[in-house]
């Protein structure tokens, strides 16, 4: 372990919360990466890193789970909601008392059927996904059922690949090993933020484009 | 792999638009204007571009309170200033006489309902975050008879990118049944790509795939004339120069008596617009980067010249006719000889026969002549054509005249006429007087394909084999046909390459 790492250690502070705050550039890099470079949308860089850790502190399958029914609470809250004409901060507040009895009933269940690991999670990895059905929501408004829906799927996609990166050991050897490295992260973000090439995805977009460009 | 990099350079993605252009040429307070309704539309009344009317802004309660009612027309929309996605925008199509109206559903609407949605736009109902916003009134677009049959219930618009006052991309959009009656593409309308040169749609697409016809109304949506063309297209320049904004995304739509209204402008124009022009944006903005343009006539050019398609298609277009140059290339059918044979049974039986060497046509260079009555054709490439035999029937009759009286001629050209009937209805002869004397020419019919159009031409024969082209086409075939001396023969082209 770095020289660094054992000083701060050493004054208190848990190696695993050092692990974390180290990780979490990487994890923000590596969703900038399938934002600018793959052109994996999501719901802006906030919302899969935070899930990412929500992610990490209740596991991948529960974290799913748990996620999944919040959108899908929250959304036929809101098309409900719709019909009773009322001020938007009460109807937000409604979506998250039925959010809140879903996840109840989830982690009751989940305990009937004896999955401890599920019935005995923590509650602010879930108080965070709740929060995140206000932006779910207000992409809904603005883009259209639809679109909010690719952006969720892109959104788990992009947090499971940061739940995959921080449990894994090879990275978390080498980040509490070489804490420096993260001065790289830097340079790879001020190059990502003069990309302007165009996104993987964009060339799957555009293939007809491409195929009509004559070649001289 | 390399070679999709390679063509892929002249695309603008999302990257690229928002570092290259909207950051640089895009200030933030340009930005803010763009994206505050009233504040732009009066903008762009001010300065003298045509916006549907504002029939009343209501700020506040107290606003609402005074509001005259029976000043509002008989139909209008009510807009919240900020709302996006078309959301909380109530559309009113006529008056009823009891002080309500008619929605585009077709309910009842009243004073009550109106005030109602008011008050629900005050509370930030239809913004995204709640915040309060205010509303407004505003004239409806009637929509144009040219445009009705592809709009699904709502109002078609027509999107110009507009670059350093040029017009460099534009599009029109249709609403659709999926999209509820809205123009935006994302919640699934349709794009169609224009040539920028003469408002004509070009390709269409829908949610990024490419498509021929209308969904809803079967339509085939290329070649539609967008009306008011040269209109929109100065219109979305002037917008770029008040607006402030360098990269500009204009939306017009065409009301049935005013004309072009602007209804929008955008400071983060979409992409998909490439896909319904199949074209690369970058490279058209690469392309008018850095020029100096005068006014708005300047512009139009530059955009003609730079990014015109063909201007024969448009011109087919209007007239219907094709466009030929002064050399084509064009495909003569072999003549159908009808021979005597004996078959298997013993019976005597006429069949049809495409002669020995099986030659069904033959692709030549020939001359369009509009100073040529009659078309005409080498005896050489005659013979080619299975005519050989005719023409030397043809040759022995008028070998030994001798005309010398004009007076005797009509009467031998009955002659020859009458001796060529044996070979059938495609065969006469002509008398041509000239300074040399009377002659006589063969005329042959013959079916030719001139630029993919059949042509049942009578052709004169005569010997040009010391002319460069084996066949010219005179006046009497071109009249489905447009002469532009400028266009080139493809075919030739790439034969002589």
């Amino acid at each position: 372990m770095s020289e660094i790492i054992n000083v701060i250690i050493s004054q208190g502070v848990d190696v695993e919360t050092v692990y974390l705050i180290l990780a979490l550039p990487f994890v923000a890099t590596l969703i900038v990466i399938f934002r600018q470079i793959i052109g994996v949308k999501s719901f802006g860089v906030y919302t899969p890193l935070v899930l990412t850790f929500a992610f990490w502190a209740i596991g991948l399958k529960y974290g799913l789970a748990i996620f999944v029914v919040v959108l899908i609470s929250g959304t036929a809250m809101r098309y409900f909601l719709k019909k009773f004409r009322l001020l938007y901060l009460p109807r937000i507040a409604i979506v998250l008392t039925v959010i809140s009895i879903a996840i109840l009933g989830l982690l009751t269940l989940a305990g009937s059927f004896g999955k401890i690991g599920l019935a005995s999670t923590s509650i602010l990895p879930i108080l965070i996904m709740i929060t995140l059905i206000e932006k779910f929501i207000s992409t809904q408004v603005e883009k259209g059922i639809r679109t909010a829906t690719i952006l969720s799927i892109e959104t788990i996609i992009i947090s499971s690949a940061g739940y995959y990166f921080i449990v894994w050991d090879s990275f978390r050897n080498l980040i509490l090993n070489h804490p420096e490295y993260i001065i790289l992260l830097l340079v790879i973000n001020i190059i990502l933020g003069k990309w302007t090439g165009l996104r993987l995805r964009e060339y799957f977009r555009f293939k007809d484009v491409i195929k009509h460009v004559d070649n001289n | 792999m390399l070679t999709t990099i390679k063509k892929s350079r002249g695309l603008l993605g999302m990257n690229s638009r928002n570092l290259t252009y909207i950051r640089p040429s895009n200030l933030q307070d340009a930005i803010r204007l763009a994206d505050n309704k009233l504040r732009s539309k009066e903008l762009l009344f001010n300065n003298g571009i045509p916006v549907p009317k504002v029939f009343g802004v209501i700020k506040n309660r107290k606003d609402l309170e005074m509001f005259k009612w029976a000043d509002l027309p008989k139909s209008f929309v009510l807009k919240p200033n900020h709302g996006r996605g078309g959301e909380g925008i109530k559309i009113i199509f006529g008056q009823k006489k009891d002080q309500s109206w008619v929605s585009t559903e077709g309910r009842r609407i009243t004073i009550k309902d109106l005030r109602n949605h008011i008050m629900d736009v005050f509370e930030g109902f239809y913004s995204l975050s709640g915040v309060s916003d205010i509303a407004f009134f505003e004239e409806r677009i009637q929509i144009s008879k040219t445009l009705k049959p592809y709009a699904y219930k709502g109002i078609p618009d027509i999107r110009v990118i507009v670059y350093n006052n040029v017009p460099v991309m534009a599009m029109l959009r249709l609403p659709t049944k999926e999209s509820d009656g809205k123009a935006n593409l994302h919640l699934g309308g349709i794009g169609l790509g224009i040539d920028i040169t003469n408002g004509i749609s070009t390709h269409a697409v829908q949610r990024d795939q490419l498509i021929e016809k209308h969904p809803d109304s079967k339509l085939k949506l290329s070649g539609i004339r967008i009306p008011y063309w040269r209109k929109i297209l100065e219109i979305a320049i002037k917008c770029q120069q008040v607006s402030k904004l360098g990269y500009i995304g204009v939306d017009v739509a065409i009301d049935k008596e005013r004309g072009p209204v602007v209804l929008e402008i955008n400071a983060h124009s979409g992409l998909s617009i490439q896909i319904a022009n199949l074209a690369p944006l970058k490279y058209r903005l690469q392309k008018v980067q850095g020029i100096k343009v005068q006014d708005e006539a300047h512009g139009i050019r530059i955009a003609q010249d730079l990014f015109g398609g063909e201007i024969e298609e448009e011109i087919e277009e209007i007239s219907g006719k094709q466009v030929l140059g002064i050399i084509e290339s064009i495909k003569i059918k072999h003549k159908i000889k009808e021979i005597a044979e004996v078959d298997d049974g013993g019976n005597d039986k006429v069949i049809t026969e495409k002669n020995e060497s099986k030659l069904e046509e033959m692709e030549l260079k020939a001359k369009i002549d509009t100073g040529a009555g009659v078309s005409s054709i080498d005896k050489e490439i005659a013979r080619k054509l299975g005519y050989g035999d005719v023409i030397d029937e043809f040759d022995e009759v008028v070998k030994d005249l001798e005309i010398t009286q004009s007076s005797k001629a009509d009467d031998l050209d009955e002659e020859i006429k009458d001796k060529l009937l044996k070979w059938g209805e495609n065969f006469s002869t002509v008398l041509i007087r000239s300074s040399h004397g009377i002659s006589y020419r063969l005329m042959v019919n013959m079916e030719i394909i001139l630029s993919g159009v059949e042509v049942f031409s009578r052709m004169s024969v005569i010997d040009r084999s010391h002319l460069e082209f084996p066949v010219i086409i005179g006046k009497k075939d071109l009249l489905k046909f447009i002469i532009d001396p400028s266009k080139k023969a493809q075919t030739i082209m790439s034969s002589v390459e």
